[in-house]
């Protein structure tokens, strides 16, 4: 190899390492999504949030711990308010269920129910199921591009059992991290956001620890998740998320 | 004079006379029969659909019956109660909580609606202590349920099985709770036989976090007919934003239904009058021409062509009159049976539901005055009717042509 040769291929590596632009410029737009809507799960974690829901007939505080393996299994117990202690979610695959410490019970949560309202928020039994399987579900192109972010429109595969007709990224290029995610209905109407920001670094990776969930048509209504604690690539096993360990009242 | 006349005609043509005093009186009787099943099966109807869950009158929130939101509750003073429950129509009253979510038991989870009521109230107002198929009806203040025969199916309970009930709550939180199966019901109306629970009202009022509220107060009437009235009556009683709604108004296809009973009874009678009616007609005729000669002789001798008539139409009226007497007696008779005994068709038939209420598979009669005196009256009007054109003939013939005739 000549000296010119190295001389290129020094500069085209310094090149595509120093500007992010240039690196992505070919990325694949499905695994930059997939980052994205993984970014909190990680190969593994473990959390402690804060959801704070304002609703028309209610206000939610609620502390919850929280542990997931892959993009396929998590579990979340609530620790307060003490009235709701114990009461924990599980999703193993695309199943949601719920434990109930006052009756001692696990219920899976039916097809006709995925719908409804997770623990009184405006986060539904469908996004913890359906949102981690967004990036195969969906076909990604670049909308617009700035110096600042992306913006990538989502739109669903043809025949693909999905909820929304359409979905915007708006993705921060420098640490890659979502800023807004716009769900639009199947009629293309657009009918919540979703903010993301309080971005920090965890281990080695910049994730937003807070993200806000508003419905477009009720302004007055939103739901806050913020990450007390996260921390990724915990010793977790795949038999921790089973319906003996759901209904184990370990917090 | 004319009435001995009358009957001495009618007499010598004795089997003319009872073969056409047969022909009404079968039409009277069944015509009594099968508008007095027909009623009864609109009676069952409005009973499903009022006194199995609904009540005939329900007072809630404006708009409440129309999306059942969980938060459109109020209050029932002591007060409002006694105002509502003087008036004199209404003979039970039955304050509810409604709730839907899922019921549980073991791996099977079904959606359910939750009715919450006092046990003692709510058996003045609906009946399905009357329908249960096995257990028993909820005790007061205990965490029992009484469940609908298809969704008891579909979970796999039985009376003394438990159940767990989740839903959200009024504040948001996941309202859970255990029940125990007390009894099953069936009322044959599938969307009640596969959805429908009653329990506690105390008991849910906790669980949705809906201290001392209520949705509605259904309420019982003496004559479920009369709703509409009560509906006026108890409407300026009631505070702003509440509203008493009569079954018609939460079943306007049943309201239509029953209003349109009364046109279906006279197009019933009609046809089937209609017929009788030219068989009457034919025989009055053939007995006219028959007898013209005689007719000749009597206007003769000086009889008036009005008189011709009236004798005429005097038969015929004699002839009705025996005919309702005997038809009216036959009619009632298999009415009485039938609302006695009745005829199971549960064999062969399955339950339809209809316009929100259920028609059950069997033929069952009940006593509507109109059902008797619709049928008697126009009886009388066809008879008469049929009889008038035979009369007019007779008291316009010719006393020297008729005198010729045979």
């Amino acid at each position: 190899m000549t000296r010119r040769a190295y001389a290129v291929l020094l500069l085209a590596s310094l090149l595509i390492s120093l500007s992010p632009v240039v690196a992505v410029a070919d990325t694949d737009w499905r695994n930059l999504i997939r980052e994205v809507e993984d970014q909190h799960t990680g190969r593994s974690s473990r959390s402690r949030m804060l959801m704070q829901v304002d609703a028309e007939h209610w206000q939610r505080r609620l502390e919850m711990v929280g542990w997931s393996l892959g993009r396929d299994y998590f579990l979340v117990r609530i620790l307060e308010p003490v009235k709701e202690r114990g009461v924990a979610t599980l999703k193993a695959d695309r199943e949601v269920w719920n434990f109930l410490p006052k009756v001692d019970r696990v219920i899976k949560i039916p097809t006709s129910m995925m719908g409804g309202a997770w623990m009184g928020s405006h986060i539904t039994n469908n996004d913890l199921v359906k949102e981690s399987h967004i990036d195969e579900d969906y076909d990604f192109s670049l909308e617009e591009e700035t110096d600042s972010y992306w913006r990538i429109v989502g739109i669903p595969k043809p025949n693909a059992a999905v909820i929304w007709g359409k979905i915007v990224y708006q993705i921060e290029k420098k640490r890659r991290v979502p800023q807004q995610v716009r769900y639009f209905d199947e009629n293309l109407v657009p009918v919540r956001d979703i903010r993301f920001d309080k971005v920090r670094l965890v281990g080695e990776r910049p994730i937003p620890l807070r993200m806000t969930v508003q419905p477009l048509d009720k302004t007055a209504e939103r739901t806050v998740l913020e990450y007390l604690e996260l921390a990724f690539d915990v010793p977790v096993e795949r038999s921790f998320f089973s319906l003996r360990n759901l209904k184990s009242r370990r917090p | 004079m004319m009435l001995t006349l009358a009957l001495r005609n009618l007499w010598r043509n004795r089997r003319r006379t009872l073969l056409t005093l047969s022909a009404m009186v079968v039409s009277v009787s069944l015509l009594i029969l099968a508008l007095g099943v027909f009623s009864g099966m609109i009676q069952d109807m409005l009973a499903s659909a009022t006194e199995q869950y609904r009540g005939h009158l329900v007072v809630s929130r404006s708009g409440y019956q129309d999306d059942h939101n969980l938060f459109a509750t109020f209050h029932l003073s002591a007060e409002l109660r006694q105002q509502i429950a003087s008036d004199p129509q209404i003979v039970g009253l039955s304050p509810r909580l409604r709730a839907f979510g899922l019921l549980a038991h073991g791996l099977n989870t079904r959606p359910a609606e939750l009715l919450g009521m006092a046990p003692s109230q709510e058996r003045q107002v609906t009946r399905l202590q009357q329908l249960l198929v096995s257990g028993s009806y909820p005790a007061e203040g205990k965490s029992g349920a009484l469940v609908g025969r298809g969704l008891a199916s579909r979970l796999g309970v039985v009376p003394g099985d438990e159940l767990v009930f989740v839903t959200q709550a009024a504040d948001g939180s996941i309202g859970n709770d255990l029940l125990q199966v007390s009894g099953i019901f069936a009322t044959g109306n599938s969307r009640q036989d596969n959805q429908l629970v009653l329990v506690s009202l105390p008991w849910l009022q906790e669980l949705m976090v809906l201290p001392g509220q209520v949705h509605e107060l259904a309420l019982a009437l003496h004559d479920p007919l009369l709703a509409g009235q009560a509906a006026a009556r108890l409407d300026p009683l009631l505070p702003q934003g509440l509203d008493a709604l009569a079954w018609g108004e939460l079943l306007p296809e049943m309201q239509e239904a029953i209003a349109s009973y009364d046109v279906t009874r006279l197009i019933m009678a009609s046809i089937l009058y209609f017929a009788t009616g030219l068989g009457i007609l034919n025989t009055l005729f053939m007995s006219v021409m028959e007898r013209s000669r005689e007719f000749g002789i009597l206007m003769a001798l000086g009889m008036s062509p009005w008189r011709i008539r009236g004798l005429v139409l005097l038969e015929t009226l004699l002839m009705s009159v025996l005919a309702l007497a005997v038809g009216l007696a036959l009619g009632l008779a298999m009415t009485f049976y039938m609302a006695r005994v009745g005829i199971d068709l549960s064999g062969t038939l399955s339950p339809i539901t209809y316009a929100g209420g259920t028609i059950l598979p069997r033929l069952h009669a009940v006593f509507v005055p109109a059902n008797l005196v619709t049928p008697a009256l126009l009886l009388l009007l066809v008879t008469l009717l049929a009889g008038w054109l035979p009369a007019n003939r007779a008291a316009g013939l010719q006393p020297v042509t008729a005198l010729r005739e045979d």
